[in-house]
């Protein structure tokens, strides 16, 4: 038996891996991104032979994995919440068809938001593409419920979804597993147009086996104890009861616990859809009202009947937005408590220490590029003497090129450049040649980049597209790309060509070029904008090609540069606003800039800034 | 055991996902069951970062509003922006200048609730070893000088022993045993 301190998302990978699962597909999305890595080590570690893929977005990766669900394997793919809605297209489809194998989908989502556009609710994806979705509350059930889902996956022909929030898939816990035989099954593929290629009259069929399905699911949940359960006491009524799933359940079951609050019963949804209805009656039939307790949006509350007895966001008793975090989760309580006539919850923290720090006026640590980043120097050159331009940019590290005011839009995967390309027509209708620079990181020109590029060429834009080229998935903790070729298991795959991807979109101008030479990026740049004018011209695409800072220390930095400020330094402070490297400083003593050694990275890009030229090498 | 809670704070970058996998493989080792919440994604290029870690059986791995036991912060204003998770009568550990913290209204807030809090600072007695990213190790020797909560001085140094990739590990644990040198003085 092995026991370690597992991630949420380890804890997944585990019970993907006890589900027998043979075919792993994903793209990284925090907080997603470590369900895979963690698969492939634990797939050493067990001696399991399991195929792994980074694919290029994520309908590829549901794509792919349910094609090995069709051929009777058991697969699953992970992605964050709003990666589901890239692969939405597949999933709706997929549950009408169903497998012959099991599919699992892993969307985890972020309430908060912590890292995400929005804050979404996967079950509401589940409901609308009519699939099961499980709902973790911590790293244990998890896993439990990674296994459960392939295995209703494969019982009842259905995609299932699992669906653990940021507080899973980012908690750790010690779990401990006996070893893991990873026996599968061969792959084999009947021939059945009438459902792998169903038009929409059979469709029509297969909507109604699909709600069979769910409604024998449904009846399976309702005696679910592992996960669906509460602590009636039967005879018993009460004024108040709390519904909750997820890891609010988790949260609300500490504080009942802790404040030995035996006299509000509890009931914990795990499986939100197909719900279990006959089970909440119950519930609901002992207490005068509930309290719907679940992130991010309405969905056992929209499933509960009698509304005038339940208590949640639609009454307004649950923020609408934002994470259920023990404080806010206990002020909800506290309010319910109160209506219901209930003895007040203990004391939650105490508003006089928010006040004091309110007061202290603590710095806003706002995210910035790392020391020695490529997209820093990037964008140094991008911003120079473009005020007017519009910048659109996309999603990855660069977005924080908003700091330097080299990103204006970033709207979602691929945008940099159809945003281009709309706000350049947009403009050019009313006769404006508004000059219009996008930039957008190398993963995510792979995941999105190229439908939006190519109908940009077919319908004329004009805009300069520079492709921030850092040879890595850096965001999300470091996956390579197709660029680089290799793949998710650490073999080595076939290279994709960047130059040549964009050069087959019908780009004529494509020059590459290192930023961390800020002087030959500003010279590319004025190349490509003369293209962009031409009549006979067109889009004109950069790659600024430099390696990630923290995946390549070593290729990043050819030659270290020791660099300090001299005397010469104004305090003009350009340094610190347009070019915001961490390792520079206003030193108050001295009166000007100065270097903090600690964090530098002797990338000498500095040097090229100051307008003084008070940043010299030693 | 009644359950202990933990917040750790920091910036981004300054090794709070490593001070925190050390206290809870400590305690794992010991037969405790360890349930923790990171900061991953955006906030590490150089954001707040704040760890929880909660040792015991729970059901969640969120520390709630005046809970946390122990406070270790690896930057005073982070020290100041996680006042709300310590609990009364709990402990404050911060990476800190000796004589200005804490500051004055902050002080008498934590005077009355009964909280004790000690200042160290972590990241001279690293960059003094020429080790100036280890601030976090500095602080967790510190803190294992003063005996408090369930995990000991040894097994907190085993632990580091043990995690540390080899070629940290005697840098790591020479900044370790400076912390707990300087907090044994004033233990």
């Amino acid at each position: 038996m092995r026991e370690e301190i597992l991630l949420g998302n380890g804890a997944i990978a585990l019970g993907l891996m006890e589900g027998g699962c043979q075919v792993l597909t994903s793209y990284p999305g925090t907080p997603s991104s470590e369900i895979l890595p963690e698969f492939v080590r634990l797939m050493k570690l067990e001696g399991v032979d399991a195929y792994t893929e980074w694919s290029t977005n994520e309908k590829v990766a549901v794509d792919n994995a349910f094609a090995a669900a069709v051929s009777g394997k058991r697969a699953a793919c992970c992605m964050k919440q709003v990666g589901l809605n890239v692969a939405a297209d597949s999933l709706m489809s997929a549950a009408y068809m169903g497998t012959t194998g099991g599919l699992v989908i892993v969307s985890c989502d972020d309430p908060g938001p912590h890292s995400s556009q929005t804050e979404q609710d996967t079950r509401l994806m589940a409901r609308l593409a009519k699939v099961p979705v499980l709902d973790p509350s911590n790293p244990r059930e998890a896993r439990q419920m990674a296994k459960l889902a392939m295995e209703l996956s494969e019982r009842f022909k259905i995609p299932v979804i699992l669906r653990p929030a940021i507080r899973v898939c980012h908690a750790r816990q010690n779990l401990s597993w006996e070893p893991i035989s990873g026996e599968g099954k061969r792959a084999s593929f009947e021939k059945d147009p009438l459902r792998w290629a169903a038009t929409p009259r059979f469709r029509f069929i297969l909507h109604g086996e699909l709600n069979k399905k769910l409604r024998e699911i449904a009846g399976l949940f309702e005696r679910l104890e592992a996960h669906n359960f509460h602590n009636l006491d039967p005879g018993k009524s009460y004024s108040l009861g709390i519904v909750a799933s997820g890891v609010p359940y988790s949260v609300v079951k500490d504080i009942l616990e802790e404040e030995g609050r035996g006299d509000v019963p509890l009931l914990k949804i795990g499986t939100p859809y197909p719900f279990p209805e006959s089970l909440a009656r119950a519930f609901m039939s002992q207490c005068e009202k509930v309290l719907v307790i679940e992130e991010t949006d309405t969905v056992i509350e929209y499933f509960l009947r009698e509304k005038e007895r339940v208590l949640g966001r639609l009454s307004g008793h649950v923020p609408s937005e934002g994470e259920l975090v023990p404080q806010v989760v206990h002020r909800v309580l506290e309010g319910a408590f109160k209506e219901m006539g209930l003895d007040p919850l203990g004391p939650g923290g105490d508003g006089q220490v928010m006040e004091l720090v309110k007061g202290l006026d603590l710095p806003v640590r706002r995210p910035t590029l790392c020391p020695g980043c490529p997209h820093r120097a990037a964008f140094f050159a991008i911003r120079k003497g473009r005020a007017k331009t519009i910048f659109t940019s996309d999603i990855g590290c660069y977005t924080l090129g908003l700091n330097l005011g080299a990103v204006d839009t970033c709207l979602d995967m691929g945008a940099a450049i159809t945003m281009a390309s709309g706000f350049y027509h947009a403009f050019r209708q009313d006769g404006i040649d508004q000059s219009i620079v996008a930039t957008i990181g190398d993963s995510t020109f792979y995941h999105s980049g190229t439908a939006g590029l190519l109908n940009a060429v077919y319908n004329d834009a004009r805009f300069v597209l520079v492709i921030l080229d850092n040879q890595i998935t850096a965001m999300t903790g470091m996956q390579p790309t197709p660029g680089l070729g290799i793949r998710a298991d650490g073999t080595q795959g076939r290279a994709i060509s960047l130059e040549r991807v964009v050069k087959g979109c019908g780009i004529e101008f494509v020059e590459v070029v290192d930023p961390y030479d800020i002087k030959a990026m500003g010279k590319v740049l004025k190349e490509a904008e003369a293209h962009v004018k031409d009549p006979q011209g067109g889009i004109a695409v950069i790659i600024s090609r430099h390696p990630c800072i923290i995946a390549y220390r070593e290729e990043a930095i050819a030659e270290r540069k020791s660099v300090t400020v001299t005397e010469d330094c104004d305090q003009c402070n350009l340094c610190i606003e347009r070019f915001e490297c961490p390792a520079l400083y206003v030193d108050d003593k001295l009166g000007r800039t100065a270097v903090n050694q600690a964090i530098c990275t002797g990338c000498g890009v500095c040097l090229q800034v100051c307008p003084r030229d008070a940043i010299v090498e030693v | 055991m009644e359950t202990v809670n933990f917040v750790l704070g920091g910036l981004g970058g300054q090794g709070i996902l490593f001070m925190t996998k050390i206290l809870a493989q400590a305690a794992l080792d010991k037969g405790i069951n360890v349930m923790g919440a990171e900061t991953h994604g955006m906030a590490q290029r150089g954001g707040s970062v704040v760890s929880h870690l909660r040792l015991g059986d729970v059901e969640s791995s969120l520390v709630g509003a005046g809970r946390a036991h122990f406070l270790l912060s690896l930057e005073e204003s982070e020290a100041y922006r996680n006042l709300p998770f310590l609990a009364k009568g709990g402990q404050l550990y911060a990476n800190a200048g000796d004589n200005s913290f804490p500051k004055s209204e902050v002080k008498r807030y934590l005077d009355g609730i009964g909280a004790i809090y000690r200042a160290v600072p972590a990241g001279r007695i690293a960059m003094e070893l020429e080790a100036p990213m280890s601030a976090n190790l500095a602080l967790l020797g510190y803190f294992s000088a003063f005996g408090q909560g369930p995990l000991s001085q040894e097994e907190l140094r085993k632990t580091v022993d043990m995690v540390s990739p080899d070629r940290f590990k005697e840098i790591n644990l020479r900044v370790f045993d400076a912390g707990f040198q300087k907090g044994r003085e004033e233990a």
